[in-house]
């Protein structure tokens, strides 16, 4: 039996410009258009990538204090001192501490109200929603919108072209903006370690704008393909594979979202194991690997010191299109990572070297405001 | 030099001499999508047909590769190692896999034909 996929409001489209569909999370996506998966990456890397990632969540919460009060009790941010027009990059946590899903956090104000915009991963729509929907009321989630991903170095030439108004855009902030008379979203942020911009758009109007970014001819239409391997050498996590409900901020080496406030605070699910994460440390931690053959790494390959005793596990991994060599991410134990010893990964049948290297693989070319 | 035959791994294969040259077909790499690695076996190695011979790596996935005919590795295309893309540009050319001296002629009945296959893929 094979499962019944959802398909996102532009799929007749992506089928006419020949897309290679693969399902991901209960949605039919295009994994890669006609030039391919690496020529994509590369094109996202130097120009300007288009990417449909509409089956992601996204709900709108009106800002009140106690839906802020609600609302800090599973996310470790400071919800009440987010400016209007900002985001941030936060989390669901457990009562462990846990994972649960990793989002950002958007206020905007629409029609003079003010609103957290939420957006969070296809995998774990209904988990989320029925987490949130039982601790605010009036959350809107939105089903007839559009999200296009508009990334890499040449993309402000185009968002300012179409919309002036965004000219003065840093990262992690967002704008609502009249288009065709619709409230249009426009987010400086990305998933690719690019500059560049998300688009949430009703599907209305959709078909003209997407026909009208791709007369911009430094864009070209990309698949889910090159947003994975992208992702991986700005060393982004993946929910499912970098993170689960197991994993903390810490391990996962995302402490930097949580702001020093909260964690003196508290007042959050999972604050003691984080508490006692930030202080005695972590036993696995997440970090970038390198193979120095010219194999492929993928997740669920195993991580074996010298004596061929297990030390850590893959979790993303592939071709770096940008490096020409085989990059991953993986856990590995704390203790072994402040030794200076040879690593391998069990590629097959064979033990192959690794080099454990920081994240990311890529430098973050980030438009961000002075700090 | 035989008709080409097929099989439902979507390898090909084309017999001289004796000799099998293997590879994966047209439709096999445009499905696989940009190949970035090759794991080759050993020349002189003695396989049996539906082995598993090697690995062929896309961006995306691991496709293990299996020997169609009974026999002895005579020769591997050595291209692969550093230009695995010759499998994406010319998969039933410059970039087959390997030779393979055959043991069994018998073997190739067990082959499709291009239409056979064609049925297959279609």
């Amino acid at each position: 039996m094979s499962e019944i996929l959802q398909t996102v409001y532009l799929n007749d489209f992506y089928n006419l410009q020949g897309a290679k569909l693969a399902p991901f999370s209960g949605y039919s996506m295009p994994l890669n258009f006609s030039k391919g998966i690496i020529k994509e990456h590369l094109h996202t890397r130097s120009s300007v990538g288009i990417f449909d990632v509409s089956h992601m969540g996204k709900m709108l919460i009106p800002c009140n204090n106690i839906n802020i009060n609600n609302l800090e009790i599973i996310i470790p941010q400071d919800l009440q001192k987010l400016e209007t027009y900002n985001s941030v990059y936060t989390f669901i946590l457990n009562n462990e501490g846990g994972i649960i899903d990793d989002l950002i956090i958007s206020k905007v104000k629409i029609d003079n109200y003010d609103y957290f915009f939420l957006v969070y991963n296809s995998s774990r729509k209904e988990i989320d929603q029925a987490i949130i929907s039982d601790l605010v009321s009036d959350t809107d989630i939105l089903l007839d919108s559009t999200i296009l991903a508009i990334q890499g170095p040449l993309s402000q030439n185009i968002i300012n072209d179409l919309f002036p108004e965004s000219s003065d855009m840093k990262f992690m902030q967002i704008k609502t903006i009249n288009y065709k008379n619709e409230n249009i979203l426009i987010s400086r942020s990305g998933y690719t370690g690019e500059d560049g911009f998300e688009i949430i758009i009703p599907n209305k109007v959709i078909i003209e704008f997407i026909k009208n970014v791709l007369s911009y001819e430094e864009t070209l239409l990309c698949g889910l393909g090159s947003r994975d391997s992208l992702r991986l050498e700005a060393g982004l996590c993946l929910y499912g594979n970098e993170l689960n409900e197991n994993i903390s901020p810490i391990q996962a080496n995302l402490g930097w979202a949580i702001p020093i406030s909260r964690i003196k605070q508290g007042g959050f699910k999972g604050h003691k194991r984080i508490l006692n994460e930030i202080n005695n440390g972590v036993s696995k931690k997440r970090v970038g690997i390198k193979l120095k053959s010219n194999s492929i790494l993928r997740s669920h390959m195993t991580l074996h010191d010298n004596n061929e005793y297990k030390i850590g596990e893959i979790t993303s991994g592939g071709f770096s299109p940008s490096l020409n060599i085989s990059i991953a991410m993986a856990y590995i134990d704390t203790n072994i990572i402040t030794k200076q010893i040879a690593i391998n990964c069990l590629i097959r049948n064979n033990m192959e070297e690794v080099e454990i290297t920081n994240l990311p693989f890529i430098q973050h070319n980030y438009k961000r405001g002075k700090q | 030099m035989s008709e080409k035959k097929y099989t439902k791994d979507h390898e090909w294969v084309s017999i001289q001499d004796e000799v099998a040259t293997m590879g994966i077909t047209n439709h096999a790499q445009e499905s696989l999508g940009d190949i970035v690695f090759v794991e080759l076996p050993e020349i002189g190695k003695l396989v049996q047909a539906g082995d598993q011979v090697g690995v062929i790596e896309s961006v995306k996935a691991a496709s293990e590769i299996y020997s169609p005919v009974s026999g002895k590795i005579k020769e591997v295309n050595n291209e692969l190692i550093n230009t695995p893309q010759l499998i994406n540009t010319d998969p039933e050319n410059s970039g087959w896999y390997i030779k393979i001296n055959i043991k069994k002629t018998d073997e190739l009945n067990n082959l499709l034909s291009f239409n056979q296959y064609k049925k297959i893929i279609y």
